[in-house]
């Protein structure tokens, strides 16, 4: 009984909202007397001009097919778009709430209803190191155990064969878009991805990573991290062969010529070179020294911070260092003003 | 701060909004906005279309927006006075949340009432025990004061 359409329509300011229902009257099939536009919360009263409601260019209209003064078919809605000549009007609904306001997060579906009721520790923002910057890790024993839940698997899998996410990854990492096509054969490899979602592989890279880093290095990141990050570290590996890579990047580099899985992988060359980074750069991850700079290393949380209405950049950064990443516990500290 | 903060979900608004929902600020008070929601096709508010009012307190978004029906709706968790039991709307408001998002949450509080927690028991009674009665008359008030 009920359909949803969506209609462009080209509209001049000066034309009544009566004109405009004439030209949508064409478009749907709908009388305009039985058509009730809505924009802004506002029903549009027929005598008034497009101009008077202020309608924006590439603004979406609600139209509601109304009963009709004789008539007895059931209403359905329409949406309209307006638009005026040379801008296409695209407007997308979201598909759920989580989508809110249109901005791509490849992350809500993986964490979305598919999962619900399921108490399975699903990667997060943080768990995947986009925000964190290393405090927040699991530790060695709760890594084990998210490795060993297929659950877990299953959505690592999915997310490394899903293109969108791996854009999503590589725009994240600047050293992984400086790293252009190999980027992203490296994340899609199917090598990669058993690497990824191998707990033995895991395991065992754990063990070598302790052997090495011996106890100061204490945290493991989540896999998700490890593509992001390693990517990091792959880069480093490249620059920094000369053997001048700074701070968490030099450790990474000669970590990375001491690690026998190094040797394995650099064969491969090409590639390869990526995957040897990301294999190499696993105890460089442990390392707790962070240089990137603050915007790089907050920068989803510093957004959601602005979202939320707070400017200062640098008591954001403050907060957001103190909470370890956390947006939550920096409100928290922003509103309660010690910082 | 919270004018910037209201400034941007207006944008957003115009930009990509909901599907079954359209909100603006009612005249230059960029803190009072009407919004209107249409009746969600699988429920018997289908083909409605009902105002509601929203306040936004100065300290928003830490303080949830106050919203309310203008228009009469037969509901278990809609009020005679429009007023809305949701939990979003009070103890459980993030600063995360926007108008685009609760007004989503409004719709779907359409299709699946929450008679567990009801602010009108009667109804909430009827939906629980006659859900043809509810439905029937829920149909009537739309055709009534919505369409």
């Amino acid at each position: 009984m009920s359909e949803t359409i969506k209609v462009t329509i080209n509209l001049s300011p000066s034309s009544t909202i009566a004109e405009v229902k004439e030209q949508l009257a064409g478009e749907t099939e709908i009388p305009a007397d039985r058509q009730r536009l809505i924009y802004s919360g506002k029903v549009l009263k027929d005598a008034e001009t497009v101009a008077a409601y202020k309608i924006q260019n590439g603004h979406t209209i609600h139209l509601v097919k109304g009963a009709a003064k004789s008539g007895s078919a059931g209403p359905e809605s329409t949406g309209a778009s307006s638009g005026q000549p040379g801008a296409n009007s695209d407007t997308s609904i979201p598909q759920n709430i989580a989508a809110g306001q249109g901005a791509f997060n490849p992350l809500a579906g993986l964490t979305g209803a598919r999962y619900a009721g399921l108490n399975v520790p699903m990667p997060s923002m943080e768990s995947l190191g986009f925000g964190a910057d290393g405090m927040q890790l699991p530790d060695e024993s709760q890594m084990e155990q998210m490795m060993e839940n297929p659950m877990f698997q299953e959505s690592m899998r999915a997310m490394l064969s899903d293109p969108q996410m791996l854009d999503f990854l590589i725009q994240q990492s600047p050293q992984l878009s400086a790293m252009g096509p190999a980027a992203r054969e490296m994340l899609q490899s199917e090598y990669f991805r058993n690497m990824l979602t191998n707990p033995q592989m895991m395991r065992s890279m754990m063990q070598m990573q302790r052997g090495m880093g011996g106890p100061s290095a204490p945290a493991f990141p989540a896999p998700g991290g490890a593509s992001t990050e390693a990517g990091n570290s792959a880069s480093a590996t490249n620059t920094g062969g000369s053997g001048s890579g700074s701070g968490s990047g030099s450790t990474t580099g000669s970590a990375a010529a001491a690690n026998p899985f190094a040797a394995l992988l650099g064969a491969n060359m090409g590639a390869g070179l990526g995957g040897l980074g990301a294999l190499g750069g696993f105890p460089g991850l442990a390392a707790p020294a962070d240089n990137r700079p603050p915007e790089e290393v907050f920068e989803v949380q510093l957004r959601q911070l602005n979202d939320m209405g707070f400017f200062d950049f640098d008591s954001n950064v403050r907060a957001l260092r103190r909470s370890g990443g956390s947006v939550e516990g920096a409100i928290e500290a922003l509103l309660n003003g010690n910082i | 701060m919270s004018l910037k903060r209201i400034n941007k979900e207006l944008s957003d608004l115009g930009r990509d909004p909901p599907s079954s929902c359209s909100a603006g600020p009612v005249g230059d008070d960029l803190y009072h906005w009407q919004a209107s929601i249409m009746g969600p096709p699988d429920s018997p508010y289908a083909g409605g279309v009902f105002f509601l009012s929203i306040h936004f307190p100065t300290d928003y978004p830490f303080k949830p927006p106050k919203i309310s029906f203008q228009t009469k709706i037969y509901h278990p968790n809609i009020n005679s006075n429009g007023n809305i039991c949701l939990d979003i709307l009070k103890d459980q408001w993030s600063p995360a949340l926007t108008i685009s998002k609760v007004l989503l949450s409004i719709c779907s509080l359409l299709t699946d009432a929450n008679p567990d927690d009801p602010l009108v028991p009667e109804i909430a009674h009827i939906y629980k025990t006659d859900r043809a009665k509810y439905e029937a008359t829920a149909k009537e008030w739309t055709k009534k004061f919505a369409i």
